[in-house]
Parts: C-alpha cells; structure tokens; sequence
C-alpha cells in the first residue's frame, strides 16, 4: 500500500548481497567496510573506513548489518581517543534493521538491532545503543552515553523520554524490510 | 501523518459502543494495534491502560547491572555503583583523572598508571559541568557511590529520614499484625476481588497503616476498621531533627540566605532552576554551584497481566537488556492487522518521488502530501483497506460504518450528520491464512489457492483495465492480505477531519481445518458450530478535509 521510493538506476550501484549504494555518498576506505546485505547508502552520506586502527594488519572500521539505512548526507565516522598517550580509533558495529535519519552523525561504538535513529541526530563517540531503541529527529546524545534496550531518548541531551512497546522489534522488522522493497530504481520511460 | 486506523479497548467504556470519533473520549479508548494485548482467556483485547503491572527485574539505565529485588530499597532505588547524573544538565557524567604532572619543559608526561592520576573527578561530556567545582573528588576510579556513600549519609536530608523511618517503624510493625490478620477475611468480600488485587491490598496494608481501612464494603462499623483507626491515634508526636526556621542557616535555602545571594547575582545561570532542584527531596540552596551529582534512578522490567482474569499477558526475560519475551500475547497476533490509503494519495507520492529522482534533487515527499494528494470538499475519494491474516486458519470478515452524529461543535450548533458519507463492502471476504515467511519468498503465483480464491484472483486480473470504476468491494487477494475499496463522499460544506468508527467481525475456525474442507468460504459454513466469531471496533482517520475556501489558495501555491 505504501508508495514506492524511486531512485536513477545510474545513480546506484546494486551488490550480489542488495546492498544498493549511492554514487554520490562518499566512502573512505571501502576495504575496512562492512555491509551486511540489502543495505541503503543514500546520496551525499560519508562513511569513514579509512580511519582505521593504528597497527599492521585488516581492520574492520565500520560494519552494518542487512536491512540497514544510512540517510541523506549522513556521517559515519569511528570513535577515537587518546588512551596511555596513544591517540587512536576504534572500530564501530551496527547492528540488522537499522534506520539512521537524513543528517544525523554518529560516532558510535555499537548499535544493536531494530533501532531507529532519526534526522538530525548527533550520535557522541563511544555511545552504546542496545537492541530496538528509538532515538527522536534532532537529539543530541552526548559522548559515552549508554541507551538502553526498548527506550526511546530525545532532547539535548537525550535523555530517556518512555518505554517502548513490546511489539517494537516486529515494527520495526517490518518497516525497514518494506523500506527496501519500496525502494525501486525508476525506468528511464517514466 | 497519513491515514491510519486505530482499534478500540473496553476498558473505559461502559456500553459495547465505543464513544464517536469527533468526541474526545475517542482517543483515549482507541490504540495503534501494536500497543495492544490479548488475553486468551477472557477473549479480549487489553490496552496499557487497563493491565496489571508488576515488576520483574530492576536495573540500572547507564551500566545495565541487574540489581537484585532484595537490595533495591537499601540502595534508594538508585544506582549503587559507578553511575552519576548530572546536575545540571542530566546527562551521565564520567570518571575523568587529573591531567598528568607537568614535567616543566610544556610536555605532558606519558601516564604511567593504566587509571590515570588521582584525584578523580567526575566531568559532564555535555554541559562541561564538574564535581571539583563543589568539592568532590575521589582517591580512586571505582565505587565512586561507596566513596559519596559518607557524604551522603551525613546529609541533613538522609538523617531526616532515616529519623522518620526509625520513628515510623514500630507503629508499621504493629499494625502489620492487625492488619494481616484482618485484611485476607475483607478482602474475600470485595467484589472485585483477585488473588493480585488481594496480595496487593495486603501488601499495601502491611506497609502503610491507613490504606488497609479502604475496603468499601467494610467501611462502616467494622470493628477491625475501629481497631486500626486506634492505632492511628496512638501515634506519637514526631519531633524532627532540625527546627524548619533555621533550615536555612544549614545550607537548604529560604530567608535572608537567599536574599544576600540575590544582592550578589550576575548571571542568571547562578541559579538552579527548578527543574534541577525538584528532584531532591530536602529544600536546597539556591545556587547552581551547590548542585551535587545525582545517582542514577533505576529502571524496571514488567510484566503485565490481564486485569480480570490475571492471566500473565507479557512476561519478559530475566535479562534485563534481552528484547524477547517468555510470554507475549499481543493483540497483533490475533486481530486482522488493517491499514488505510488513498489511491491518489499514493499516486501522487510515488510521481513526487519519481519527479525528484528525475529531476536529481531529493524528494520532499512529506510536505507535499498536504497540498496535492488532500481531499477536497465536495468530491468523492476512493480508500483501500488491507487486512492482513496473522492466524494460521482462514477468517472471514464483515465490515460495517458505525452510524454517527457529530456532536455539536460550537455553542447553538445542533447535532448533525458527519459531513461525509462512507460505503464499504458490507458482504462478508475472507482473508487466507497466514504462512511462514518462507512461503512467500518464491513467486507469488506459486502460492496454493483454494479454488475460490483463484477464481476471484482470475477475475480480478480479467477486470483490471476496468478495476478504476469500481471502487467498493474487494479489490485483490494476495498471500495473506485482502485489499477492499471504499469510497467516501464529501459534502459541498464539508470540513474537519474524516474520522469513522468501523466495526470488524471475523470468523475463525477454533480447531484445526482437517484437509478436506478446501471451499471453507462458503457463508454457510459459519453456522458450524467449531468456528468462534470475534468483534471488535476501530476508528478510521483518513485526514483532514481541505476547505473549499483554501482551495483557490493552495492553487495559487501550486502555480
């Protein structure tokens, strides 16, 4: 029922797992990226995998995993800190059925799965999101903030607004999996 | 927000009708279907507002410790670890070390201890605010709270009360021995009476003298209402361990303290708001440099029952950062999930968003919906239904418009009818079973259908160049979803929004369908006494009606 998101076949590129990235989203260090299958990079997103861990050796600097969204002009950029003197960065996980709204910034350590993140957020280094959070447009999640499972957060600072209902991670399973189906490339005879 | 469709709890109301969806009581009987339960039991739909609510787990929100039922109250609910809040801003505040000794040549020294160096302090990421600033810090990083616990216990607000508890206590241990041998005997008589609400009550009697007496039946001349109504009257005078008039004097505000403090202000931001004081339970000072850091209040599973049967609708797991559930009976499980769209709405999003992709800038889907794809007074909209089946056995469902009046809006206004008129299908439909996921994941037309189905499916293909006049009755059948049309009329005046109540009835088998019965369609078949009927009501919100008045000026906008 829900209408279609039409996209330009030219502008996106369509991997054998169905993640479909923009052209026009700028991805640093593609090797240290992860994504996890049906995954949407919008335009103009930034995601930063070449800041990568000091040291010989892979590193995985950022990984999503499947049905996740990175909205229009999004940053995702590892968290760093100087520890015993050395400055360094450390890798970020996302987890399934991610939303990240158009503008937002995250420098997360880990997001679990079925969270939604809305437009405009900032997202501090070191922020541990548990599983089916919903965190409102325009939120500022300060630094090392932990967020529970099942809450929703909003406000500057966020802080924790209500209990979500139980129902939560279906909802949400639900809306990023029709999300990616509304999701078409639109032919050029339209 | 498009149209939606909301479904409806009895708790609140007293006849099996829901209130008209023009009046305000509608929304607080009417819920998205995700926030619902559904106790098999009673067989009835529950809402958050009617269940029972019992904890089953505390934890903290910051380090996700699972803090044991039995030492929460020793600890005031709060964290007892690492965990603070800022004062000022209400952020959690982290444990930062001094800066390293200066070693004179302007570098600073690589820290020799993993920790970093005393003293500890603790620094708001936010708000910048820190705990050196009202003389706290700590000689090590961890168990900050058993550090403050001394400074905390000397507080004049903690001695107050543990002077209150200590006063307290023999009169509560008293009456806990009246009590729990009268209550258990009232409690049978009340007529609402259930092994939660009976523990309930006795557990409240126990723990505070005066509410044991609310048993209505009981009320008058009871001799055990008279017994404790005496023990309250035996209660001694409390004398309190500061003189209130002089509580200024020890830092908690009030009097010619704060009148100094005023003579001496520069900025506003020198005092606390209220929002930062409101939490403490003492009078405090009123300036924000005496604000101290706050332990973090915990949080709490729940489990949830049915109010009149107690059956356990939801009953999460033990840990606390786990989102499944050992129990869970929602209302989506059972009900037909619907949603509601307009075609032309649709349409026209899907031509904005294709539009946009042309045009290579971004869709701004959103704030279009209101101009181009509104309804207009006076015209006739068609509107989709989609039922979907979360059963495993085929329903049949009948739909039917609640008749309304709107009630009178402004004083001298009459109740008239709504100015809109619906028309659903009113014949029965059935929507088939729904399959594990898998099933659908091949093409569709592989799906097996029953013979009826197929033949609507048919005939719904050979209708399709024609399928835009008809607009009511069922449109497609797919999987576990039947789309039906409706059409709504609006009239030359209309205006307001377009609210309905829709009453839903579907048939279900009860018991197992054995593998013969394929035409199980059949009207007929309802009379069988193994399936069960369910109703229930919704509210349907197609939106806002745009006047005709604005009509000319939204044009306007549009050229």
């Amino acid at each position: 029922m829900e209408p279609p998101i039409y996209y330009s076949r030219s502008e996106f590129i369509e991997t054998d797992t169905g993640n479909k990235v923009s052209r026009r989203a700028t991805i640093a260090g593609p090797q240290n990226i992860i994504l996890g299958g049906k995954t949407i990079i919008s335009s103009g997103a930034i995601i930063r995998g070449d800041l990568r861990r000091s040291g010989p050796g892979h590193a995985v600097v950022i990984s999503l995993g499947r049905y996740c969204l990175v909205g229009e002009g999004c940053v995702m950029r590892p968290p760093y800190k100087t520890y015993r003197g050395a400055f360094n960065y450390y890798p970020m996980k996302v987890g399934d059925h991610v939303h990240i709204g158009a503008g937002s910034v995250v420098e997360a350590a880990t997001i679990g799965n079925h969270v939604e993140i809305g437009k405009n957020c900032v997202i501090g280094k070191f922020t541990i999101i548990k599983d089916c959070v919903k965190v409102a447009d325009n939120t500022i999640i300060p630094p090392n903030t932990v967020i529970p499972a099942l809450s929703l957060f909003a406000g500057s600072p966020g802080r924790f607004v209500e209990d979500l209902p139980e129902s939560t991670q279906d909802m949400v399973e639900v809306h990023t999996k029709q999300h990616y189906s509304r999701f078409q490339p639109l032919d050029r005879e339209h | 927000m498009g149209p939606n469709v909301l479904y409806h709890c009895p708790c609140l109301s007293t006849s099996s009708v829901p209130p008209p969806p023009h009046q305000i009581s509608s929304s607080y009987s009417f819920h998205p279907l995700h926030e619902l339960f559904f106790c098999e039991e009673c067989d009835a739909v529950r809402c958050n507002r009617c269940v029972s609510v019992e904890v089953s787990g505390y934890y903290c929100p910051n380090c996700l410790f699972e803090v044991p039922s039995a030492s929460v109250r020793a600890e005031k609910n709060r964290c007892a670890r690492n965990c603070f809040m800022c004062p000022n801003c209400r952020n959690t505040l982290s444990v930062v070390p001094s800066d390293p000794p200066d070693a004179g040549d302007g570098r600073l020294l690589a820290p020799i201890s993993t920790v970093g160096e005393p003293p500890f302090f603790l620094y708001c990421n936010h708000c910048r605010w820190d705990s050196s600033e009202v003389g706290i810090t700590f000689e090590k990083p961890t168990g900050l709270a058993a550090q403050l616990q001394k400074l905390e216990d000397s507080a004049p607000d903690s001695l107050e009360f543990d002077r209150l508890k200590e006063h307290f206590e023999p009169i509560i241990r008293a009456s806990s021995l009246s009590s729990s041998s009268t209550v258990p005997s009232t409690s049978h008589s009340r007529h609402h009476s259930n092994p939660i609400t009976a523990a309930a009550s006795a557990a409240l009697a126990r723990d505070i003298p005066g509410v044991g007496k609310y048993t209505p039946l009981t009320r008058s001349g009871r001799s055990s209402g008279k017994d404790r109504s005496a023990n309250k009257d035996e209660m001694p005078e409390y004398k309190s361990r500061l003189d209130i008039t002089k509580a200024s004097a020890y830092g908690s505000g009030g009097g010619d303290v704060d009148v100094d403090f005023m003579r001496r202000l520069e900025t506003v931001s020198e005092v606390a708001s209220l929002d930062q004081r409101w939490t403490y339970s003492w009078s405090t000072s009123l300036e924000t440099r005496d604000l101290k850091p706050l332990r973090i209040p915990l949080h709490s599973k729940h489990s949830k029952r049915c109010p009149a049967c107690a059956h356990i609708l939801i009953k999460p797991e033990q840990k606390a950062q786990s989102v499944r559930y050992k129990i869970k009976l929602v209302a989506a499980n059972y009900l037909p999930a619907i949603t509601v769209a307009l075609p032309h709405q649709i349409e026209m999003l899907g031509h904005i968003s294709a539009e946009a992709t042309k045009r290579g800038t971004k869709s701004t889907a959103e704030d279009d919906r209101d101009t181009r794809g509104g309804l207009q007074a006076g015209k006739t909209y068609p509107f989709h239904m989609a039922l979907t089946n979360p059963l495993y056995d085929p329903i049949q469902v009948r739909l039917s418009v609640q008749r309304m009046h709107v009630a009178p809006s402004g004083e001298g206004e009459k109740a008239r009818r709504p100015p809109f008129a619906i028309s659903i299908p009113t014949t029965p439909f059935s929507v088939a079973p729904f399959a594990e996921a898998w099933e659908y994941e091949d093409d569709e037309d592989m799906f097996a259908l029953d013979d009826d189905e197929l033949e609507a499916r048919l005939s719904g293909r050979e209708k399709e160049p024609k399928a835009k006049s008809k607009t009511v009755g069922v449109l497609e059948k797919r999987a576990n979803v039947t789309v039906v049309g409706g059409e709504v009329a609006l009239g030359k005046e209309a205006r307001g929004e377009i609210k309905f109540n829709m009453l839903v009835a579907y048939t279900y088998r009860s018991d197992d369908p054995t593998p013969s019965e394929g035409h199980d369609i059949s009207p007929s078949k309802k009379a069988v006494p193994e399936t069960k009927t369910f109703a229930f009501y919704t509210v349907v919100d197609l939106g806002a009606i745009i006047p005709k008045d604005e009509d000319s000026r939204l044009e306007a906008y549009n050229v």
